[in-house]
């Protein structure tokens, strides 16, 4: 009982925080916030160190899984070149090889 | 190996069992939202500007308003999960309904935003109302907005259930002993939906919002 | 080891309880996988019709059956029901589910009523998909790229997304399933370097059902979305990404090639082993080899999209990691040679079978080599050259083994034995003929034929007639076993505990097993391939008077 109303004071606290945070713009530390609120939500709540040794596992298989997932999946966004729609190498490009064609 | 157990060995181990596969199916889960994720890592990268546009019309009061309800609902059921733990029977229907209570009211406010958003024409497509060069990445934002609170609110729902499922097995069995594992198991869901918003919040009302 | 007909098959699973109702409502195990096995069945003939429809209209060069549009709903026809139809559950939900509580030693799967569900979120999934087929099909192709699935199709996408996100649940259920009776439900003594390869290699595939499965969902769910409300998600009109869908869908479904062969290589671990009447070489290596290829595959997808205009470093980053995935299957190759060197082959059904799986999946694995490769990729992408080889991959792979384990297994499923000639026939034709229909393949993509078109210039001709042919052989070879087992149901020789002489703990039951599976717990004191303990059990076996 004790344990469940502290660790929902520690979550009212750090949403606070958040917010607080979140006035100033700075990103990550809202992101390091909120992933703060999820570990006391799951060693508070979910209580992961009662479970069988298999939930941990599991937990930090599905992690790993995860950062696998996010990092390979926006690793070619973040390193690609980028034509927006509307410029060069999209519908324009046509536009303008017609335009050299013409021009001569 | 008595019968009535198969293929478990004892009631400990058939709980044990459930338990385990209560944090896998979480474990697929999790992937389930990370590809969510993934579309906003790289969306909120490469077009920026736009996504910022959307995150500004986000209504920060409501989603505070339910971020207070989710957490409050939580750490309710959590309570009676340690009532279930400690086989103390009358602890957990009290608790129990209250959490299902603030998840209904969590979906009441996200519908009454949904409609606010619906009438102010923030739902992509035509008629959008943020206009300019970067309403594109305003779009993309609202529509996982829209899909990713839909999604979050189907397990709600799902959720909201399973805890009136576990009530009304509590008010059936009245006087026999408490079986702890149906309660623990709903727990675990229930905050892990929980956890979703937690990092939901974040994503859709605070970062680029200033 | 009696070999007598033996009243008590009727205690046997199959004929225990024979009303329809016990089988739509069983939780037992056995009789889910027999279940599964009618429904991947029958999609298994749908796909297969359209294949020879393919087959059919490329026999000329203008295309002999179907229009263009037609010729591409019947391609995506095929990829969508042989790939998640048919070749997805296929070993796992069939075999999977039959052995791997007895493999165990254990009552049934951990979560019974769940896999049950298992079942019937497949058939509904799958009565989508054929719904959305007969309604006219799609012609996205099974990867529903966008935006082509979303903005510019004109077929029925949303019943067969739908099927395709139904299908997954299952795939996770299964999954769920097999990883938590595998931790949970061992038997005493059974250490996880007892376990047959086969539970080792399942293990693996349910890590990807488990964690992969729900990245295709959400990315379906995004189609779907996109598609239905006309919104942007990956439109690039709105600055969306369609590589990102690409990203989305390849995550799953690059690791589920990986669901599409290590069953398979389970199979075939645990029969060569028994036909040789050899422990597998280097049983660590194998059993490490199936979670070290699910987990490397997890970081390979990249290579689906070298052409697609992803940026430079994340192709040569994904190039390189796909090489890594090949060290792995290599070691399970050469471990299976290593285990027949020097063994006392026999070359049953299950054995022809299985050489054939080592022949074609060498085939298939080394031409992956070339397109893991960035500048031969370049060339050889979108041609028949990327058809032949997950075809050898897929086909000459997992379908090879998915037979081996049938008939290895149909014994101890049914009670009866196949009819032996018949079966090696049939190995022999499904080599022969799958050869003669794939290999023209590779010759056609490196010279430059194009996937996915209906029609080609005439210099293919030859090729694609050899192709056609051998596609007609390979129809035989496929209908063959569908109808020895039918017979053998009624009329096969009746099957002993243990007609190979293996060491499982499957053939340590009565053949079909009883509901229970054990009439008492086994108990395990030695390593999965001892044939020593098995040989030696045998001769004291025959040294006591016989049972009266």
């Amino acid at each position: 009982m004790v344990r469940v109303m502290a660790c929902w004071g520690a979550l009212m606290v750090l949403f606070m925080g958040e917010l607080a945070i979140a006035t100033t713009g700075f990103g990550p530390g809202i992101c390091a916030v909120a992933v703060l609120m999820g570990l006391v939500i799951v060693f508070g709540f979910m209580r992961i160190t009662l479970a069988p040794p298999l939930a941990a596992i599991f937990a930090l298989g599905s992690l790993f899984w995860l950062a696998i997932l996010l990092s390979l999946g926006s690793l070619d966004s973040f390193t690609r070149t980028n034509f927006s729609v509307g410029d060069t190498l999209s519908s324009r490009t046509q536009n303008a090889v017609t335009a050299r064609d013409r021009a001569p | 190996m008595p019968d009535d157990l198969a293929p478990y060995d004892t009631p400990q181990h058939r709980d044990e069992t459930a338990v385990a596969g209560m944090w896998l199916f979480l474990a697929s889960e999790v992937l389930l939202f990370g590809g969510l994720f993934l579309v906003v890592l790289v969306y909120s990268h490469t077009r920026r500007a736009g996504w910022i546009m959307g995150v500004r019309h986000t209504n920060l009061i409501i989603g505070s308003i339910n971020t207070l309800l989710l957490l409050t609902s939580s750490a309710m059921y959590t309570l009676a999960v340690v009532a279930a733990r400690a086989g103390r029977a009358r602890r957990i229907i009290a608790p129990a309904l209250g959490a299902a209570g603030l998840g209904v009211a969590f979906l009441g406010l996200k519908s009454w935003e949904w409609h606010l958003e619906f009438s102010e024409h923030l739902f992509p497509g035509a008629g959008f109302s943020i206009s300019g060069p970067d309403a594109g990445g305003a779009q993309l934002f609202y529509s996982f907005y829209f899909l990713s609170t839909a999604l979050h609110g189907l397990h709600m729902l799902v959720g909201i259930g399973l805890i009136l499922w576990v009530c009304y097995r509590m008010a059936r069995r009245r006087g026999q002993p408490v079986p702890v594992i149906p309660v623990e198991v709903v727990g675990l869901y229930w905050s892990f939906v929980d956890l979703v918003w937690i990092l939901l919040f974040p994503v859709l009302y605070l970062v680029g919002r200033v | 080891m009696s070999m007598a007909p033996m009243a008590d098959s009727a205690n046997g699973y199959l004929w225990q309880d024979g009303t329809l109702r016990s089988w739509l409502l069983t939780t037992d195990h056995k009789r889910i996988a027999l279940l599964y096995m009618a429904s991947i069945t029958a999609f298994f003939i749908l796909g297969g019709v359209g294949a020879a429809l393919i087959r059919l209209q490329l026999l000329v060069p203008a295309g002999a059956i179907l229009s263009d549009e037609t010729y591409s709903r019947m391609f995506t026809l095929h990829g969508v029901v042989m790939v998640w139809l048919f070749l997805v559950p296929s070993i796992p939900v069939t075999l999977g589910n039959f052995l791997v509580p007895l493999m165990l030693g254990a009552r049934d799967l951990a979560f019974p009523r769940l896999n049950l569900l298992s079942w019937y979120l497949f058939v509904m999934a799958g009565m989508l998909v054929v719904y959305g087929l007969f309604r006219g099909g799609l012609e996205t192709g099974w990867t529903f790229y966008t935006p082509l699935s979303t903005d510019y199709t004109q077929g029925h996408v949303l019943p067969v997304v739908a099927g395709v996100f139904l299908s997954g649940f299952s795939s996770i259920a299964t999954g769920v399933n097999f990883i938590i009776s595998i931790h949970q439900l061992r038997a005493p003594g059974m250490t996880w370097y007892r376990l047959p390869l086969m539970l080792w290699a399942l293990y693996a595939t349910s890590v990807i059902f488990v964690l992969a499965t729900p990245v295709l969902s959400i990315t379906l769910v995004l189609l779907a979305f996109e598609h239905f409300f006309h919104v942007g998600v990956f439109d690039p009109a709105l600055g969306g990404d369609p590589l990102l869908f690409q990203h989305l869908f390849w995550f799953y479904s690059h690791p589920a090639v990986y669901i599409m062969i290590l069953p398979g290589m389970g199979v075939i671990s645990e029969v060569v082993s028994t036909f040789c009447h050899k422990p597998v070489f280097g049983y660590r290596f194998v059993a490490w080899s199936s979670i070290s290829i699910a987990s490397i595959g997890f970081l390979v997808w990249g290579h689906h999209m070298f052409v697609a205009g992803t940026s430079l470093y994340a192709a040569v980053v994904f190039s390189m990691l796909s090489f890594l995935v090949s060290v792995p299957s290599a070691i399970k190759v050469f471990n299976w040679l290593g285990t027949m060197h020097g063994g006392a082959i026999r070359l049953d059904a299950p054995m022809l079978y299985a050489m054939g799986f080592i022949g074609l999946f060498t085939v298939g694995g080394l031409t992956g080599l070339f397109l893991a490769s960035l500048a031969s990729d370049v060339h050889l992408t979108q041609t028949y050259f990327v058809v032949a080889h997950f075809h050898y991959i897929m086909v000459g792979g997992m379908v090879s083994a998915y037979f081996a384990g049938l008939h290895y297994w149909w014994p101890k499923i049914t009670g009866r034995m196949y009819p032996e000639m018949w079966g090696r026939t049939a190995a022999g034709l499904l080599f022969f003929g799958f050869n003669l229909t794939f290999f023209p393949q590779f010759l056609l993509g490196y010279e430059g034929m194009p996937r996915r078109y209906a029609t080609y210039p005439a210099q293919f001709q030859v090729l694609n007639v050899l192709s056609s042919a051998g596609a007609s052989i390979l129809a035989l070879a496929y209908i063959l076993p569908l109808v020895y087992f039918a017979w053998s149901l009624l009329r096969g020789a009746r099957a002993s505990d243990n007609p190979w002489q293996a060491t499982g703990l499957e053939w340590r039951t009565s053949s079909p097993p009883p509901t229970e599976n054990f009439a008492h717990v086994p108990v395990v004191n030695h390593d999965a391939y001892d044939y020593a303990a098995l040989d030696q059990a045998n001769r004291a076996a025959s040294q006591e008077p016989p049972h009266a």
